[in-house]
């Protein structure tokens, strides 16, 4: 009785530990060559602004030094990007090279195709958004 | 009560906390799916009457393989314009002053055609092009046409008067872009920018759909 009670507890540990890592989502970045080769990165989203806590500041200096005048960009424009759930926003097609940009049920959707190589990025706009507010928050008082 | 009832409570208990707090993280999620529209409805999909879209497209007739479709809702471009601070352009603002507007006074040439009656102002045909600005039913027109230098092409541009009188609603020598933008999220399907030449065709209009067609 007592492995039974031992059991469900690390189950329903592991089961809603399991949901709220994945609750935001994947961030996925997918890179298939012709050749063969594929690069698969697939990481739950809400690690993201969760390891940005952890990491030393000192580590985002340079980052915050460089983006910073675009930040407060990024967070309006994944703030206002979130209203708009299903969004074809820039389609490129020249010849074999086609790129799209677009939202879809709250993530941000980039597909870049090239002869040889197809690249897809995939990243809940949450998620930038809270990257874009915790770098914003690191940039030194003027 | 007896022990083994006491054993089923506390299960019963436990799996209800269990589903409730699992339901409760991810109904959120489930919830915004079900109301965003699916997949593949995005083509043929329309937003709600406040949401106005500006859509940019660039073909090439003689290439149908190359082509350019962007898409911006206005309210977004309102609300992320004024974030961005570059060069001349500050708080949704760009100043001209430093621009070569060929010693022409910009203000002073828009209120002369604001205060003026419907009809065309200007008129000039010669070997090399057309042009021809005019008012109508409180929009401007420009017409332009160049007949051979550099190349053949031919330009309209739809204006409404509003959003003239809002783009220069602010100080002297700036074009408020997001007041314009603003005006323009007041008015109806329309085409803005047209442009054709001999391997390139523009289009500038703003209407209600997501999508370009």
């Amino acid at each position: 009785m007592l492995l039974a009670k031992i059991a469900l507890g690390f189950f329903g540990t592991v089961a809603l530990a399991g949901a709220y890592t994945f609750h935001e989502g994947l961030m996925r970045v997918d890179e298939d060559h012709h050749d063969g080769r594929h690069v698969h990165v697939w990481v739950p989203a809400a690690i993201v602004p969760m390891a940005l806590h952890v990491i030393p500041s000192r580590h985002f200096d340079h980052a915050v030094a460089q983006a910073g005048p675009w930040l407060p960009t990024l967070h309006a424009l994944t703030k206002e990007l979130k209203k708009y759930g299903e969004a074809e926003l820039v389609e490129v097609e020249d010849g074999s090279h086609h790129v799209r940009i677009r939202t879809h049920q709250g993530k941000l959707l980039i597909d870049v195709s090239e002869p040889g190589e197809d690249v897809h990025v995939s990243c809940p706009l949450a998620t930038i958004e809270d990257v874009a507010s915790q770098l914003e928050a690191r940039i030194p008082a003027a | 009560m007896s022990s083994a009832t006491a054993r089923l409570l506390e299960k019963t208990v436990v799996t209800f906390a269990a589903s409730f707090l699992t339901t409760a993280m991810f109904f959120p999620r489930a919830a915004s799916a079900q109301d965003a529209p699916k997949a593949g409805s995005s083509q043929v999909s329309t937003v709600s009457s406040h949401d106005r879209w500006l859509h940019v497209r660039v073909t090439n007739p003689s290439k149908s393989e190359e082509t350019v479709r962007v898409n911006v809702p206005l309210e977004l471009a309102e609300k992320v314009l004024p974030t961005i601070n570059k060069d001349r352009l500050h708080s949704g603002r760009v100043r001209f002053d430093d621009i070569d507007c060929h010693g022409v006074d910009l203000r002073a040439l828009v209120d002369a055609v604001r205060s003026s009656k419907d009809g065309e102002f200007v008129t000039v045909q010669n070997k090399d092009s057309d042009v021809r600005v005019a008012k109508r039913n409180g929009t401007l027109y420009v017409h332009v046409f160049e007949k051979n230098h550099p190349r053949k092409s031919e330009v309209e541009v739809k204006v409404p008067m509003k959003v003239v009188d809002a783009l220069f609603s602010g100080d002297k020598d700036e074009l408020d872009l997001v007041a314009g933008l603003h005006a323009l999220s007041s008015q109806g399907d329309t085409e803005l920018v047209s442009v054709k030449d001999e391997e390139n065709t523009v289009r500038i209009w703003l209407d209600s759909k997501n999508i370009t067609d």
